[in-house]
């Protein structure tokens, strides 16, 4: 127990960026309904899906955090519990007062909107002042190399050209926290390696925090600080890459 | 609702923004651009004056100005309560990648309808003063009137918008209760000279699209005062419903990523 506290207090010490207690997630309630649907199913009990069961861990500032684990382990469902997409049904996430941005597969983009536009908001919603994006809007145009698509309405891009633009946002408009959600394969083979490079630089500020959910054990081996193994909605092990990775890989060729 | 401010204090800029680039993006590809914001409401208005004017005789007095400020109001009542409904789901890219208070979305919405009802209101003097209606200072009235609708209609719409997300049928229920009102609501009739007695009396009253669009005739072409007492009245039960829409709001909406 005393050896317990004192790694906490040691802990401390470090600045940790996230801190994740005992996170239960459940999907119910809020089922879609209609007048038919619910008159047949009057009565019936909710139907329950346990996504998380109780996940807790902690994330120091700087560091790297892969999450790995099989489909449906709720991987992708615990970054938007942390994101602030949902809230937990029980337990507690503390961000520390640190911003946060969650990097998937296209930010919340208007696809009506141009993608100069869809800059704009975007950045506001991960909280950026209009000031703020506007000096840094030249860099993002620049680093997502889509050309006039720029002014054009995202509804036209190619599903590559969405996804540049929205990891261009989420890098240039650098979070203290971001959490990377299966993209490090976005674009084209040149782009690929443009983010991949520019994703290291961004991990390599010591300052910036990182999760990232992956299916690439190579990518996490090779970014990560540490690894956490979900498995249907539950830790496994968390620990450094090189510990964690060899015992998921003997868990998954078993199954 | 200390919560709502502080929110609204922080995304109202981004509400602005947003309802702005909606604007433009309406218009960016049509070749009449920005005009169809008053060609529309302006042949609408044509249409009502002459198929109740003219084929079903309706001589009320400066009829094209009484139809243009009865439309103006709604226009605004309709978009609001019809545009609600499936607000979240329309903004499904955005409310599963990141969080945003929900009513934002709906309040920059409904920045745009007001654009646009200020569109239909500024031709409703253009034609006032074509037809020579006499303008009074109740004119300042207005302001109130307008404010009593749109806290009105945001507080229904937010209720909405939070049931529309689970209940599929209620944009088929929507429409059928919109068109009622809208035939209710005497955008092309008087309901006072038409339904004189009781049935006009409460048909005034219990429908706040009616309402208002009554106390904007009575202060633009009537030149009278509104009705203090029953605009305070729907002020409280617009207050009401808004209360009871963020309630409800801050209640699900983390959830609302989940179901769609």
């Amino acid at each position: 127990m005393k050896k317990a506290m004192k790694k906490v207090e040691q802990k401390k010490d470090k600045n940790i960026a996230v801190t994740v207690k005992n996170l239960h997630i459940t999907y119910r309630g809020l089922k879609k309904t209609s007048i038919r649907a619910s008159w047949k199913h009057l009565g019936d009990k909710v139907e329950l899906f346990h996504a998380l069961k109780g996940v807790s861990f902690e994330v120091e500032e700087g560091k790297i955090l892969g999450i790995i684990g099989k489909n449906g382990s709720g991987k992708s469902t615990m970054l938007r519990a942390i994101a602030g997409i949902f809230s937990p049904d029980k337990g507690k996430i503390d961000l520390h007062h640190h911003s946060i941005s969650l990097l998937s597969i296209g930010v919340g983009f208007n696809r009506k909107l141009t993608g100069k536009e869809n800059i704009y908001l975007s950045g506001m919603l991960l909280g950026f002042s209009e000031e703020e994006i506007a000096k840094k809007e030249k860099e993002i145009i620049a680093f997502a190399d889509i050309g006039d698509f720029i002014n054009k309405p995202v509804k036209t891009y190619s599903s590559g050209m969405y996804s540049k633009l929205a990891f261009a946002i989420t890098a240039i408009l650098e979070t203290d926290i971001m959490l990377i959600d299966e993209v490090l394969s976005v674009g084209d083979a040149k782009f690929k390696e443009k983010s991949y490079n520019k994703m290291k630089e961004l991990i390599s500020d010591d300052k910036r925090t990182v999760i990232i959910v992956s299916h690439s054990l190579g990518t996490i081996k090779e970014l990560c600080d540490e690894v956490l193994w979900l498995n249907d909605g539950e830790v496994v092990m968390i620990g450094k890459a090189d510990e964690v990775i060899p015992k998921y890989e003997k868990f998954m060729s078993k199954a | 609702m200390s919560k709502f401010f502080k929110n609204m204090k922080k995304y109202y800029k981004y509400a602005i923004r947003s309802a702005k680039a909606e604007l433009k993006s309406e218009v960016a590809d049509s070749y009449l651009n920005w005009l169809w914001w008053i060609i529309e409401p302006f042949c609408f208005m044509i249409i009502y004056s002459f198929v109740f004017g003219v084929v079903f005789k309706n001589n009320e007095p400066y009829f094209a100005s009484f139809v243009m400020v009865g439309l103006a109001a709604w226009d605004f009542f309709n978009r609001m309560i019809s545009g609600s409904v499936k607000l979240i789901i329309n903004n499904r890219d955005l409310v599963t990648k990141v969080y945003i208070p929900k009513y934002v979305l709906l309040f920059s919405k409904s920045l745009t309808y007001l654009f646009k009802m200020m569109i239909s209101l500024g031709l409703a003097f253009g034609l006032m003063i074509f037809q020579h209606v006499p303008l009074t200072w109740h004119l300042i009235f207005i302001i109130p009137i307008l404010f009593v609708l749109y806290v009105i209609t945001f507080g229904i719409g937010m209720i909405l918008m939070h049931f529309g997300v689970t209940f599929n049928d209620l944009g088929n229920l929507t429409n059928i209760v919109l068109r009622m009102i809208f035939y209710l609501s005497g955008i092309f009739y008087n309901i006072k000279t038409r339904l004189p007695g009781f049935l006009g009396y409460i048909l005034l009253r219990v429908n706040p699209a009616a309402f208002c669009m009554n106390e904007l005739r009575k202060v633009t072409i009537y030149g009278t005062l509104p009705s203090f007492k029953w605009l305070a009245l729907w002020l409280v039960v617009g207050l009401g419903l808004c209360a009871l829409g963020v309630h409800m709001i801050h209640k699900n909406e983390n959830s609302y990523a989940k179901v769609i």
